[in-house]
C-alpha cells in the first residue's frame, strides 16, 4: 500500500498497524489487521427486536445516539449481517427461529444479548413459555445488562464487542462473558446534552434504594453478601 | 392550506345510526370478505402463492407472523399468528402482590409504559377502595398524555417507515419524531429516574413527585413539540406519495369494527365518537374538557388524521393541567416497603377501563379470599386494545396488494407485547 509521505500528520487508525519503510512510499501490514479492523469498524447489524428492547434499539439508531457513527448500520436480513443484536424477551415459541436466522448468518459473526430478557429472562424465567437465556441455546459474546438498557449503555457494548473482536482477531484468548451479577442497578447517569442538577441524581439514588428492605440496610452502611457470579458455558464466541 | 386539504371533507358525509351508533354511510360494506374462506373455492384455475410475513420482519412491529394467500400480487386471505411474545403475564400476576404487579404490566405496552400501570392499579384502587389525592390524579393525567404523545410520536415514525423504506424517503419522518421523543423521555427521566419502564404509579398514588422545575420544562417542551406538529403536517399531509399510498387503503367499516371489539384512534377514524376520557372520565378528565379527534374516512390517511389531532389535543391537555397542579400529598396510603402491604378484603371481580394510545385498555381484577393471599389477586385479566385491532386484518386486507398490507397493518399500531401478554 502506498503512503503519501508528504502528508504525514494524517491521522487514520490504519496507519498504527504500518511499517513505514525508509526510503520507500510502501508501508506494509497484514491482511489479518486489515480485515480486523475491517470488521470491527463496519459492523452490520441484524436487530433480532422482540420487545420493549427493540423500541431502544431504534432510539440508538436515531439522531441523539446515533449508533451509524460506529459503522453500525441495520440491515432487514441476517445474510448480510456480522452482529445479532438479541433485543427483547424469546419465547420457546420464537427460540427456533431465533436459532435459525442466527445459523443463516454468515461467518464471522457476534451476538449481543441486549437487555435482562434476553440475558437471563429476568422474571419472566420461571414462566412456562419464555426461554432463560439466549445463551441456552446460542452463543452470546456481549452481555449488555439493563431493562432496557439505555442507549449509551448500547453503545457501551459494541464498544466492547469490538475490543473483542480486535483481541479474537489477533489470535488472543479472550475470557468468555458471563451473565452479570443480578442485584439493584444504579439509576441512569446524566447524559451528553443534559443539564441535570445532581440533587436529582442523589434523591433517585435513594429513592431507589429505600424501596425494600435490602435497600434500608444498605442505606444504614450494612454491607449485604453478594451472590457469588456463576459462570455460564456460553461457547466459543462464534468465529471458527 | 389547499396543500391541506382532506380527501374526505367532513361536510359532505352522510351519516346514519347502526345500533344506537352514528356511523358514516359510505363505509358500510355490503359484502365484506370471508376470513374463513376455504382457498379450494376460490377459482380452481388461480395460480396462487402461500408467503409467510415474520415472525422476523421489519415491518410487522415486533414478532408477528402473517400468512398470505396471494394470486399474484393481490392478497386473497390473510390469517395472522400470534404467541410469538407470550409471556404468560397474567399467570404471573396470580403470584405476584399488588405492589409487585405494577413493574410486570409495564412491559406489556413497551411504547406507552404507564398507560399500564394506570389501568391495572386503577383496578386495584377500585377492588381496595383506596382513594387517589387530587394532585396524583393530576400527575397521573398529565403522564398519561405525554405518554399518549410520545406513542403516537412512535407511531408516525415507523409508519413512515413501513412505507418508504430507511432507504427512502420514510426514513425521514422516523428520525424527525424520534428526535421529539427523546425530549419526552427525558422529562420521564427527570420525574422517576428511568426512560422506559418507571414504575411510578402505585396503589393510592404515585411514587415520584414532580421535581422543582419540572412543570416549567414539560411546558417549554410540549411548546416545542406542538411547533414541531406542524412541521409534520407540512411534510407528510401534503405529500402526494404518502397520499397515494394511504388514501382509500384498509377501508374499515365501523359496524365490523364495533363487533370486534375495536376501539381508540382506529374506531374514531371510521367516524365512530367513543372516547373514554370523555365518556367515562378517571383520573383528572373530569376536571378538563377533551375534544374527540374523529375522521369519517376509515382508511389509512384518516387514522394519520385521528393521530395527528389526538397529539395536538395531548399537548393541549398536558400543558393546562401543568399551569394548574394543586397541592397535597401524592398517595393516599403509606409509603410501601413490603410486598405484601396493600391487601383486598374481599373476591369480588372490578372492571377499570382507560383509553390508551390504541384504545380500550381494561383490566378486570378478582381478589383473593383465602386469608393468607389477601395481597394476591386471585384472578388479573388484561384487556388489550392491539388483540382485537389485529382481529381486522383477515377482513380488510383481502382485495389489497401485498404493500398495502404493509400499511395497513402499520396504520393499526398493533403492539405485540400487549397482544400476546
Amino acid at each position: 500500500m502506498g503512503v503519501d509521505q508528504s502528508n504525514q500528520n494524517f491521522e487514520h487508525p490504519l496507519f498504527e498497524y504500518m511499517e513505514k519503510m525508509p526510503g520507500l512510499d510502501l508501508a506494509m501490514t497484514t491482511a489479518d489487521k486489515i480485515l480486523s479492523w475491517g470488521s470491527r469498524n463496519s459492523m452490520f447489524v441484524f436487530p433480532m427486536a422482540t420487545s420493549c428492547c427493540g423500541i431502544e434499539f431504534m432510539a440508538a439508531a436515531c439522531g441523539r445516539f446515533d449508533l451509524d457513527r460506529i459503522g453500525t448500520i441495520a440491515r432487514g436480513t441476517p445474510r448480510q449481517c456480522d452482529v445479532m443484536v438479541i433485543a427483547g424477551t424469546i419465547t420457546v415459541k420464537m427460540a427456533p427461529r431465533v436459532k435459525k436466522l442466527w445459523d443463516m448468518m454468515p461467518e464471522p459473526k457476534w451476538a449481543i444479548a441486549m437487555g435482562s430478557c434476553a440475558i437471563s429472562g429476568d422474571f419472566y424465567r420461571d414462566i412456562y413459555s419464555v426461554v432463560p437465556g439466549v445463551d441456552t441455546f446460542m452463543p452470546v459474546d456481549v452481555y449488555v445488562p439493563g431493562c432496557p438498557p439505555n442507549p449509551d449503555h448500547l453503545l457501551e457494548g459494541f464498544r466492547r464487542l469490538q475490543d473483542k473482536i480486535k483481541a479474537k482477531r489477533a489470535g488472543e484468548w479472550v475470557e468468555p462473558e458471563t451473565r452479570p451479577v443480578s442485584g439493584m442497578q444504579m439509576p441512569s447517569v446524566p447524559r451528553y446534552g443534559t443539564d441535570r442538577d445532581p440533587a436529582y441524581d442523589q434523591a433517585q439514588l435513594m429513592a431507589t434504594q429505600n424501596m425494600g428492605l435490602g435497600g434500608e440496610l444498605l442505606a444504614a452502611g450494612v454491607t449485604l453478601p453478594q451472590p457469588a457470579p456463576q459462570p455460564v458455558q456460553s461457547g466459543e464466541g462464534g468465529d471458527s | 392550506m389547499s396543500l391541506h386539504a382532506t380527501p374526505h371533507p367532513k361536510d359532505t358525509v352522510k351519516w346514519t345510526t347502526v345500533g344506537g351508533v352514528r356511523v358514516p354511510v359510505h363505509l358500510l360494506i355490503p359484502n365484506l370478505p370471508d376470513p374463513f374462506m376455504d382457498i379450494e373455492d376460490y377459482e380452481p384455475d388461480a395460480d396462487l402463492m402461500v408467503l409467510n410475513m415474520g415472525p422476523q420482519h421489519p415491518s410487522t412491529h415486533g414478532v408477528l407472523r402473517v400468512k398470505l394467500v396471494l394470486d399474484g400480487e393481490v392478497c386473497v386471505k390473510v390469517t395472522p399468528y400470534l404467541g410469538y411474545l407470550h409471556r404468560g403475564v397474567e399467570k404471573l400476576c396470580e403470584k405476584l402482590s399488588y405492589v409487585q404487579i405494577t413493574p410486570i404490566v409495564d412491559k406489556n405496552d413497551y411504547v406507552s409504559p404507564m398507560m399500564n400501570e394506570l389501568a391495572i392499579n386503577m383496578a386495584f384502587e377500585k377492588l381496595i377502595g383506596a382513594e387517589v389525592p387530587r394532585r396524583a390524579r393530576y400527575i397521573r393525567t398529565i403522564c398519561a398524555e405525554i405518554q399518549r404523545l410520545g406513542s403516537h410520536l412512535l407511531w408516525l415514525g415507523t409508519f413512515g417507515l413501513d412505507m418508504g423504506g430507511a432507504i427512502g424517503g420514510g426514513g425521514s419522518i422516523f428520525m424527525h419524531t424520534f428526535r421529539e421523543r427523546e425530549l419526552l423521555l427525558d422529562l420521564f427521566e427527570d420525574l422517576t429516574g428511568c426512560r422506559f419502564h418507571y414504575n411510578t404509579h402505585t396503589v393510592g398514588g404515585n411514587r415520584h413527585d414532580i421535581p422543582a422545575g419540572w412543570a416549567a420544562k414539560a411546558t417549554q417542551v410540549l411548546a416545542v413539540i406542538s411547533k414541531r406538529c406542524i412541521e409534520y403536517e407540512d411534510f407528510v399531509r401534503g405529500n402526494k406519495v404518502f397520499q397515494a399510498r394511504t388514501v382509500g387503503v384498509g377501508i374499515i367499516d365501523p359496524v365490523l369494527a364495533i363487533d370486534l371489539g375495536i376501539s381508540g384512534p382506529v374506531l374514531r377514524a371510521s367516524g365512530v365518537d367513543v372516547d373514554l376520557r370523555r365518556d367515562q372520565p378517571y383520573a383528572a378528565y373530569d376536571e378538563i374538557a377533551v375534544n374527540v379527534a374523529t375522521d369519517p374516512g376509515g382508511d389509512c390517511f384518516s387514522r394519520y388524521v385521528v393521530r395527528v389531532d389526538e397529539m395536538r389535543e395531548s399537548i393541549r391537555i398536558a400543558t393546562e393541567l401543568l399551569a394548574g397542579v394543586p397541592e397535597g400529598p401524592i398517595c393516599s396510603l403509606k409509603p410501601v416497603k413490603l410486598p405484601g402491604a396493600v391487601k383486598a378484603k374481599h373476591g369480588q371481580g372490578v372492571y377499570s377501563s382507560i383509553e390508551s394510545p390504541r384504545g380500550e385498555l381494561g383490566t378486570f381484577v378478582v381478589g383473593n379470599t383465602v386469608r393468607r393471599q389477601s395481597a394476591i389477586p386471585y384472578r388479573c385479566k388484561i384487556r388489550s386494545p392491539s388483540m382485537h385491532l389485529l382481529q381486522l386484518l383477515p377482513y380488510i386486507c383481502p382485495g389489497n396488494n401485498i404493500s398495502d398490507i404493509i400499511v395497513t397493518l402499520g396504520s393499526l399500531d398493533p403492539i405485540m407485547g400487549e397482544v400476546d401478554r
